[in-house]
């Protein structure tokens, strides 16, 4: 199709706008309102994900290492500990500094350790998991593994909070999945019906077209442009009420039972673009479907 | 059922009357012949395409051949005299510049060149019709039908546009009229049909 029909049909989608500004302003203030359900949800939950990643990187294992331990042995283990994925060790505690650490933490109860004549803490490396993906996980099958190895007395983990903390995360993008989708459809069946009353308001415009010859297309090409550019200004419109929302709210510091929880953050990048094509495609398919709609109506 | 056994012909360049009283069916009749309405029996042929078979597409394209006129003259109230009669012609795909050329040209020969940026319901009635009828005329089509053109408008502003539906014919194009005033009928000798209960009886 030429440009200039583009053109033309972007002229009639301008001009209908303009000329239709009330039901304009109520069908884009729809989806701002709709897109900005949306995103509020999408940046609760890349917020709940950020604040579980993190807490997750804070997760440690510590390998507890025999007191007969040689050179060699020591440097394999280090040498496996660094082919685990995600894995990395934050520190190696030798037997006096974990002596040295416990009389810090127990204070003046501590003097009872200086009574020892031998040292029975044991060395070990602190491992720290970063970036990991906790679906392939299997801290499990780590420990096992690791207390194998020649050297390695014990290896211990918080393996219950971990398999909590790994269902959570399931759940948390389970439950965005489900309650995003139904966003989704519902978003859907609101612009749709929407820009249906736009469209039905103005049938007689329409009527007129096509006493004039206008193809199917030349009516519906203006009225999809007309969804596309209300799902755009719709979702900059909600983009924009969340980042002041998120400004107002990232000026003060949460607290959890008096614990002061991680930075909030705005959306990534690439969630902003998605909200923003999926305004672009949600006012597209909703003035499809309801020009579609309409044109059944009209031919009955 | 509206219309029935209707055995009518008409040429290329004439100029028609449909009259009978309300309900005899001139309204059907003309909305058939436009492809608004199918026949539930019968054939109806207009340059000898078919409307019975013709699909939705191709009775786009037909239309933009055929002009039609409404009493209440359906202008978009909200786009201008000008822009009005442009859209039949933007509607078939037509440059910018020979659209606005077309209609300027179209505006000044239905005498409305000084009203060309006034909206609808800022002109007269009997000039809402001449936009209508400059709409109905800017693609130079092979057949005008129009539906009591007269009907919302004073016997001088009738006689205009009549002058001006005789004009429009002697230029080639085929006027069919649809009304049930006797006063349009006086004196013509154009042919009429005159439709009863939705029979043709003359």
């Amino acid at each position: 199709m030429a440009l200039r029909h583009w053109a033309l049909y972007f002229r009639y989608a301008v001009g209908n706008i303009s000329s239709n500004r009330l039901i304009h302003a109520i069908s884009t203030g729809t989806i701002t309102i709709s897109l900005l359900l949306f995103g509020a949800f999408v940046l609760f939950f890349v917020n709940i994900n950020d604040w579980v990643l993190e807490w997750g990187q804070t997760l440690t294992m510590s390998v507890y290492l025999k007191d007969d331990i040689d050179q060699q042995e020591k440097q394999g283990i280090e040498t496996t500990l660094g082919r685990i994925t995600g894995a990395e060790i934050s520190s190696f505690v030798s037997k006096e500094k974990a002596l040295l650490d416990l009389k810090e933490t127990l204070g003046p109860q501590g003097r009872f350790l200086e009574g020892l004549n031998e040292n029975p803490l044991p060395a070990s490396f602190e491992v720290v998991f970063k970036n990991i993906s906790w679906g392939s996980l299997n801290p499990k099958k780590i420990k096992e593994d690791l207390e194998k190895l020649n050297g390695v007395d014990e290896v211990q983990y918080s393996e219950q909070w971990l398999e909590r903390f790994e269902g959570f995360v399931y759940l948390l993008r389970l439950v965005g999945l489900i309650i995003g989708g139904l966003l989704c459809i519902a978003v859907l069946f609101i612009i749709t019906n929407t820009i249906r009353l736009t469209i039905y308001s103005r049938r007689d415009e329409i009527e007129i077209y096509k006493l004039v010859g206008a193809t199917d297309w030349f009516v519906k090409a203006p009225f999809l442009i007309e969804g596309a550019i209300q799902g755009i200004v719709g979702a900059l419109a909600a983009l924009g009420i969340l980042f002041l929302m998120y400004s107002l709210l990232s000026l003060k510091t949460i607290h959890i039972f008096g614990l002061p929880l991680m930075r909030v953050v705005f959306l990534p990048e690439g969630h902003t673009v998605f909200i923003l094509s999926l305004g672009l495609v949600l006012g597209l398919m909703g003035s499809f479907i309801a020009i579609g709609r309409f044109f059944r109506f009209f031919y009955d | 059922m509206a219309l029935k056994d209707i055995n009518l012909r008409i040429r290329r360049g004439d100029f028609v009357f449909v009259t009978g009283p309300s309900g005899a069916g001139k309204t059907t009749l003309l909305r058939l012949m436009f492809g608004a309405e199918q026949p539930t029996e019968g054939q109806i042929l207009v340059d000898g395409i078919n409307l019975n078979r013709i699909g939705r597409l191709k009775l786009d394209l037909l239309r933009r051949r055929i002009g039609f006129v409404f009493q209440d003259f359906k202008l978009l109230n909200r786009k201008t005299v000008f822009q009005n009669v442009a859209l039949a012609s933007q509607v078939i795909g037509e440059r910018s510049a020979i659209t606005k050329k077309k209609t300027h040209q179209i505006l000044r020969a239905v005498g409305l060149s000084t009203k060309e940026q006034a909206y609808p319901l800022q002109v007269s009635g009997g000039e809402q019709q001449r936009v209508a009828i400059a709409r109905a005329m800017i693609n130079n089509p092979l057949i005008l039908f129009a539906d009591e053109p007269t009907g919302n408008l004073d016997p001088e502003i009738t006689r205009e546009i009549m002058v001006l539906f005789r004009t429009i014919n002697l230029r080639g194009t085929t006027v069919v009229i649809a009304t049930h005033s006797r006063d349009l009928l006086e004196n013509t000798d154009q042919r009429v049909v005159v439709l009863n209960q939705g029979m043709i009886i003359q």
